[in-house]
């Protein structure tokens, strides 16, 4: 044992300083590599929007990434939806407030291709976006013309990467628990979304029968679990318009239970954390 | 050590896996790409590897009885080093599988994973961890020669070190911390418990009442409890804390010497050859100081087949267990058949032996059979089988010199006697 000991030691010590030495011998290629750079426009960044040819703007920088796309642990679409942008946002929230790791960004490196200039050939970095730039972008971009309901970024953002697990969220009004939902996440999708509490002032919905005068709403909160049904977790926000869930929205503007509810609800959840593991 | 598998084993095991366990949704199977498999296989490895070195940590706990769940303290002694040992290896594995998946993206990107920007403290600090663990067990395993006991136990409490700076390092990166605040808290608890609490705690004090002398550098020191004595079987041992003033060498430090009295006797009893500073000082030690008895431990004479006769084969210092299972035999009625052979240089160095052979006397069940190395050489199969003709049949336990163990072992060995029927406690270690 104590030779075997040893010698995992020195080969540990033997392979760290192997690759730190090939690394410090090589590593003066690499800067002239890098140096071979040049000016890029956002109208010739944004002809690479795609993954046939994927390029991006991350603080100053323009990088080739269409080789990397399929390599990178996040979801294609998600990577690709920032193709031909200005990507520093994205490149500084890997989830929400947490930038990429300082090797992701040695990694990045290997991938630049040019400087992002204006159309005077100034430099623009991602830090300082001018606001004519991000206006233009924004009508150009078709997320402006989205409905909150349906844009993708903004769902994303606000819910950051759940972990999978199971949840409970609760919605409370003047001292009433309204809501309280339960559901499970898999791989970022909604399974089993069941109220385990559904009421207001005083009325609880779950015990209704078919004829009760507020039957109607109920049905229509258990058409919300089963549409969620299998839906990523992002499709909750569309809740803020229940029509596109649910046909005869009357139940709701009877001010009664609101789609708003539901997400508040499920958004405690999230916040709350996994209550349970898968 | 032999495979046998004790119910502590399964606690280990437990402990062991639950991280693992907790983290597989997210880890997965292997994937087969090579990079992916690295990264992979360096998330495991870490997650066993720090798994590993906490519960090693837990192991250090030492408190009477436990060590009994793992077949005595000298074989959780066994697991801790072995515990040790794989955590040290894997950790090493996770650094480098780890830096070597990230190859594929650069050279310069695996180095900077591996030695990122000092903000990074909880990479950092999981590179002090190891730098910890080189320290305190390059002496462990040898890697520049031997150090001294005292002075390889104090480097050995880097090891407290190395315990926060890992939970440090994976607190903050692991995607479940319950399982490491668990083993974690159990580690750091057993350390407490044995450097900070158990020495004041757990330690009973005895006054020495004689010093008997058995034969040229053997003594037996008989103790009086000062309040209640402890409750020990034959076999076991305790750590001996001898306080006299006047000792000229281990004075405050603690040695393990089995019991050699028997469990009814109102003194407890051990004997002591002249092998090292701390055991030659205890030859003179005064009647009267004070001495602290932490334990028992052990568990040498556990019930392995209570039915089937045993052979015992004790030499040297190592013939006191046998002592104190002599010593206790007249009140516990064994029903089997016990055959002591007394491995010794010659008559003189035979202490004990009178004892022994009264015992012999007054239970027909017990023999006792001497064997002189000066006049017979090395003890053979034709002696055992001319003395005791069914001792391959017999649960066999030695206790003696290394030298002595390596001969019998091997003898049995040749002689197709299975290792699980053999119980040896050494702890030259302890």
């Amino acid at each position: 044992m104590n030779k075997f000991a040893y010698s995992a030691f020195i080969a540990f010590l033997a392979s760290i300083g192997t690759l730190v030495s090939v690394h410090a011998l090589s590593s003066d290629d690499e800067t002239d590599g890098a140096s071979e750079t040049r000016d890029i426009t956002l109208d010739e960044l944004a002809e690479h929007a795609s993954a046939e040819s994927c390029w991006k703007a991350i603080h100053g920088g323009v990088y080739d990434i269409t080789d990397y796309v399929p390599d990178h642990p996040t979801e294609e679409e998600v990577i690709l939806e920032w193709c031909g942008r200005e990507s520093s946002e994205a490149w500084d929230n890997k989830s929400p407030g947490r930038p990429h790791s300082p090797g992701a960004e040695r990694q990045l490196e290997n991938y630049r291709i040019g400087d992002l200039v204006d159309d005077q050939g100034e430099p623009l970095s991602g830090d300082v976006e001018d606001t004519s730039a991000d206006a233009e972008r924004q009508d150009a971009s078709p997320a402006a013309s989205v409905s909150p309901a349906e844009d993708q970024r903004l769902h994303r953002a606000m819910l950051g990467q759940p972990m999978d697990g199971h949840y409970r969220g609760v919605f409370t009004d003047r001292g009433e628990i309204q809501v309280n939902i339960t559901f499970d996440l898999r791989d970022g999708h909604l399974t089993d979304v069941n109220f385990r509490h559904l009421a207001y002032r005083g009325v609880d919905y779950l015990t209704l029968e078919e004829g009760d005068d507020l039957y109607p709403v109920m049905v229509q909160h258990r058409r919300i679990t089963e549409w969620l049904e299998g839906e990523p977790l992002t499709t909750i926000f569309a809740l803020y318009e229940p029509a596109r869930v649910v046909d005869e929205v009357d139940g709701f503007s009877g001010a009664t239970l609101r789609g708003a509810k539901v997400i508040s609800a499920m958004r405690d959840g999230l916040n709350r954390g996994v209550y349970s593991w898968p | 050590m032999a495979l046998r598998l004790y119910r502590g084993d399964l606690l280990l095991i437990v402990a062991l896996l639950v991280p693992l366990m907790v983290a597989a949704p997210r880890l997965g199977w292997p994937p087969g790409e090579a990079a992916a498999l690295l990264g992979w296989v360096g998330r495991v490895s870490g997650i066993v590897g720090l798994a590993m070195l906490l519960v090693t940590a837990a192991l250090s706990i030492r408190l009477p009885g436990f060590d009994r769940w793992f077949g005595g303290l000298d074989r959780l002694w066994q697991l801790h080093r072995l515990l040790g040992f794989s955590a040290f290896i894997l950790i090493m594995l996770h650094v480098l599988a780890l830096g070597l998946a990230r190859v594929p993206a650069g050279l310069d990107v695996a180095v900077l994973t591996l030695f990122p920007p000092p903000s990074q403290l909880a990479l950092w600090s999981g590179w002090l961890a190891w730098l910890a663990m080189v320290i305190f067990l390059a002496p462990t395993f040898r890697f520049f020669g031997r150090l001294d006991y005292q002075r390889w136990k104090g480097l050995h409490m880097l090891s407290a070190a190395a315990l926060l700076l890992a939970l440090g390092h994976a607190l903050p990166l692991a995607g479940e911390t319950w399982p490491w605040w668990l083993l974690g808290a159990l580690g750091a608890g057993a350390m407490v418990w044995r450097k900070l609490l158990s020495p004041s705690l757990a330690r009973h004090p005895y006054r020495v009442a004689s010093v008997a002398p058995l034969a040229r550098g053997v003594v037996e020191i008989a103790l009086r409890p000062e309040a209640r004595g402890l409750g020990y079987r034959p076999g076991q041992f305790v750590y001996f804390t001898p306080l006299d003033e006047s000792l000229t060498a281990g004075r405050g430090e603690e040695h393990p010497y089995t019991i050699a009295s028997a469990p009814h006797d109102p003194l407890l009893r051990i004997g002591i050859k002249d092998l090292g500073d701390a055991s030659h000082a205890l030859q003179t030690v005064s009647v009267g100081s004070r001495v602290m008895l932490e334990g028992p431990y052990g568990d040498f004479f556990a019930a392995h087949h209570p039915d089937r006769d045993a052979l015992w084969l004790g030499g040297g210092i190592g013939i006191t267990p046998f002592v104190s299972a002599a010593r206790g035999m007249a009140d516990v009625d064994e029903g089997r058949g016990v055959q002591l052979f007394y491995l010794a240089n010659g008559p003189d160095r035979a202490y004990y032996l009178d004892e022994l052979t009264r015992c012999a006397g007054e239970n027909e069940r017990f023999t006792v059979t001497t064997h002189f190395y000066r006049e017979l050489g090395p003890l053979t199969e034709s002696f055992l089988r001319h003395h005791c003709p069914d001792y391959a049949d017999r649960e066999i336990y030695l206790c003696g010199p290394p030298g002595m163990i390596g001969h019998l072992r091997d003898l049995l060995d040749a002689q197709g006697v299975p290792a699980a029927r053999i119980h040896c406690e050494v702890f030259d270690f302890l």
